[in-house]
């Protein structure tokens, strides 16, 4: 390695990443639901007191119930009419398929990636899968990314929607199967020294994360805001860490990224969590 | 036996000089020849000791050194090569490799970035003079490493890459500017300066108001010529300012103490350094190299479990080259080549006090320009020592300033403008070898005639 490269990496190093903190404004919030009448009234007022943290007096609540969509097309142009900063609904709408645990349902496959407006998905109605503590509050809320550093809107949403006195989490995990690979290969190659590319690595790849939540702890000192940021960054198998995790910490809501540039499909990460972690509610954006 | 002067024929002496200059040749050539310059000089080096065997211009017969009684013969090549240099550069560029290690120097650029707080203006001139700085107390090729890697990525994180060249291209430079600001800033310093006896604390107050003005000239034109300007609005202060504050100059650092051990060290290193010039001193009889080296094993010892990663970080090219060169000029002493460059240089030294320093020290920045300045100081260093002259002479300085500056006339002049050549490569941008010269030209000309100015008027 030349001094050239030592010292160009040294100071990529020190550029850290910083939060650009940004208040979370929800003024219209829709409730989807497969509802209707009393059942749909009934869903608006939990889905409120779940969300109280972004209930003010200027807040404006809105219903789209069963009887409103009877296709993706419908949802999709009811959702661009009434434009809410947040759509709050659940898996499987109009179906049955909520009893096996293999996709979200055709509305919120749809919707997730054909708005950018935020969804909270909430656990279905029906299916009693939610957690003793989950749509109670968002005291305990959950931010999950592999690539955090540099998220500023996820965690700007993750603090948004955690309450007052409330614990947020930042967590990456970095895929030990990827690790794995790209290890295997440099095992094989003799320039590099396979100990040493392990250790520097998995130390560099975890120290950007672990940097970024410390710049989010000076920024909410320095703004005084009243939220515990708690840190969670390590290597690990994704979807059982935070299994894991979430029942650890009693996580009252997750917020996960679904839109990726790249595709149209939903973000890797994010399908498999969505369908299943359906114990808790899911703030997908 | 060995041939005394007047027997070695002009035959002998002009083929001795014609592998001169085929080395000098290879030397500007380094790059397309795929060698390193070692290699290049040590085939010399190895050409010309057996030519100068089989001519028997070599002194065998004296190689004997005498420490008390006891006798001890040395190999010819061995006392051709001027240790007390070699031991400088060794010493210095170990202490400098370790103390780097301790984030000092990353510590003092990032400080610097933040203290800017982003405004283009500014970040040229603190890394104007941090180059200067830096080239005066490590050396040139680290001083425009650290400078212009810091300046690659902070450029990028504010934005304004387009103005990467011209910050490059005034660091480059300033390299050489700030090569002249100490004795042992860059090599020609030390080898002319160890030939004229002029001491690290003359060289310093000599050459120091010409650094600062230069720079601060240098700057100035920088910004004009590469269209630097500070910042309009309040609103993009403050987005530069919110920029550059992610910068973390504590990363670099793995411990408190031993940042704190290198910058101490760094202080009692220059002093020390300083005070070796004092005659009459046990450091004085000692030497610079002395000193150095000790620095060095000082601060390795902070780092003994690993001591062998910088000794595989010393830049033993730079050290075998000097060797091999040593050893080439030694033999071309032998050969009568330096006597008949040193004629050749008569009807410059006969110009008079002002045109011939002025002479000496343009033809130094030309040659400089196109090749390694290290041979062009060694050979003048030797051929201006046999003339006796004065320590404040102006031809010493004449070579010591053109060697240096010559370096900025074109990409190749110096290994720290070359640096700066690459790190423009590196990241996209274009620059021809003509393209750097019509770019470097206006500021080496102000620059040299600056200096014969300052040569000859005010040293």
């Amino acid at each position: 390695m030349t001094k050239l490269d030592q010292f160009h990496s040294a100071f990529l190093a020190a550029d850290k990443t910083t939060l650009h903190y940004e208040k979370l404004a929800v003024e219209h919030v829709l409730v989807v639901s497969d509802l209707d009448g009393d059942a749909a009234g009934e869903l608006l007022n939990r889905v409120r007191t779940f969300l109280s943290v972004v209930d003010d007096d200027g807040t404006r609540w809105a219903r789209l119930d069963g009887g409103g969509f009877s296709s993706v097309k419908q949802l999709l142009d009811a959702v661009d009419e009434q434009a809410p900063d947040l759509i709050v609904t659940y898996r499987h709408l109009h179906s049955s398929a909520w009893q096996w645990p293999h996709s979200l349902g055709e509305y919120l496959d749809v919707l997730t990636q054909a708005t950018r407006v935020p969804v909270v998905v909430l656990p279905h109605p029906d299916a009693a899968r939610a957690l003793p503590h989950a749509l109670k509050n968002t005291e305990r809320v959950m931010a999950i990314t592999d690539h955090l550093d540099g998220d500023d809107r996820l965690v700007n949403y993750a603090l948004g929607f955690t309450e007052a006195g409330g614990r947020c989490w930042l967590t990456h995990v970095e895929p030990t199967s990827v690790f794995e690979h790209y290890l295997d290969v440099i095992s094989k190659i003799p320039e590099i020294d396979t100990e040493s590319a392990r250790e520097l690595i998995e130390r560099q790849l975890l120290k950007g994360p672990h940097d970024y939540i410390a710049s989010c702890r000076r920024r909410i000192a320095e703004r005084h805001l009243p939220y515990e940021i708690g840190e969670i960054v390590a290597m690990g198998r994704r979807l059982g860490e935070y299994r894991r995790l979430i029942t650890e910490h009693s996580v009252d809501l997750l917020v996960i990224n679904t839109m990726d540039d790249a595709q149209l499909a939903m973000h890797g990460l994010a399908y498999p969590l969505a369908v299943e972690l359906r114990q808790i509610p899911l703030l997908m954006l | 036996m060995t041939h005394d002067p007047q027997s070695v024929s002009g035959a002998v002496t002009a083929g001795f000089a014609l592998l001169l200059v085929a080395m000098i040749l290879c030397l500007a050539l380094e790059e397309k020849l795929h060698a390193k310059k070692s290699v290049i000089v040590a085939v010399f080096a190895v050409v010309c000791l057996l030519l100068g065997g089989l001519l028997h211009l070599l002194p065998f017969e004296e190689m004997v050194v005498v420490v008390g009684e006891e006798h001890i013969a040395l190999p010819i090549y061995i006392p051709a090569i001027d240790w007390g240099v070699v031991a400088i550069i060794l010493g210095s560029s170990l202490f400098v490799d370790i103390t780097s290690k301790s984030g000092l120097f990353t510590w003092i650029a990032i400080v610097l970035t933040k203290t800017s707080r982003g405004d283009p203006v500014r970040l040229l001139i603190f890394y104007g003079v941090m180059t200067v700085a830096f080239s005066a107390v490590l050396n040139n090729v680290t001083a425009m490493i650290i400078v212009g890697s810091l300046t690659a990525v902070s450029l990028g994180r504010l934005g304004i890459g387009d103005k990467l060249l011209g910050f490059l291209l005034v660091e480059g430079l300033l390299t050489n500017v700030g090569g002249l600001l100490t004795l042992i800033s860059s090599v020609p310093n030390i080898i002319v300066g160890n030939a004229a006896g002029i001491t690290f604390v003359t060289f310093f107050s000599k050459t120091a108001p010409y650094v600062v003005v230069v720079t601060g000239i240098t700057i100035w034109l920088g910004a004009k010529v590469f269209d630097i300007r500070p910042l309009a609005s309040d609103e993009a202060r403050s987005e530069a300012a919110q920029r550059v504050s992610g910068f973390d100059e504590n990363d670099g650092i793995e411990s408190r103490f031993k940042f704190t051990f290198g910058a101490v060290m760094l202080g009692a290193f220059i002093v020390t350094i300083a005070a070796a010039s004092i005659p009459d001193t046990v450091l004085h009889s000692l030497g610079m190299g002395y000193v150095a080296l000790s620095f060095a094993v000082i601060m390795l010892v902070q780092y003994k479990s690993i001591a062998d990663r910088f000794y595989q970080a010393v830049d033993w090219d730079l050290l075998a080259f000097f060797a091999a060169l040593f050893v080439v000029i030694n033999v071309m002493e032998h050969a009568q080549v330096l006597a008949l460059i040193g004629r050749g240089l008569a009807p410059i030294l006969e110009l008079g006090d002002t045109v011939g320093p002025s002479t000496l020290l343009f033809s130094s920045a030309a040659a400089s320009s196109v090749t390694d300045n290290i041979p062009l100081a060694a050979m003048l260093a030797k051929i201006l020592g046999s003339l006796d002259l004065a320590a404040d002479s102006p031809y010493w300085w004449a070579v010591i300033f053109g060697a240096n500056l010559g370096g900025n006339i074109t990409p190749i002049g110096s290994a720290s403008t070359l640096v700066a050549v690459t790190i423009i490569h590196k990241h996209g941008l274009e620059l021809s070898f003509v393209g750097f010269v019509r770019a470097a030209l206006p500021f080496a000309a102000l620059q040299l005639v600056l200096a014969a100015g300052y040569v000859l008027w005010v040293l």
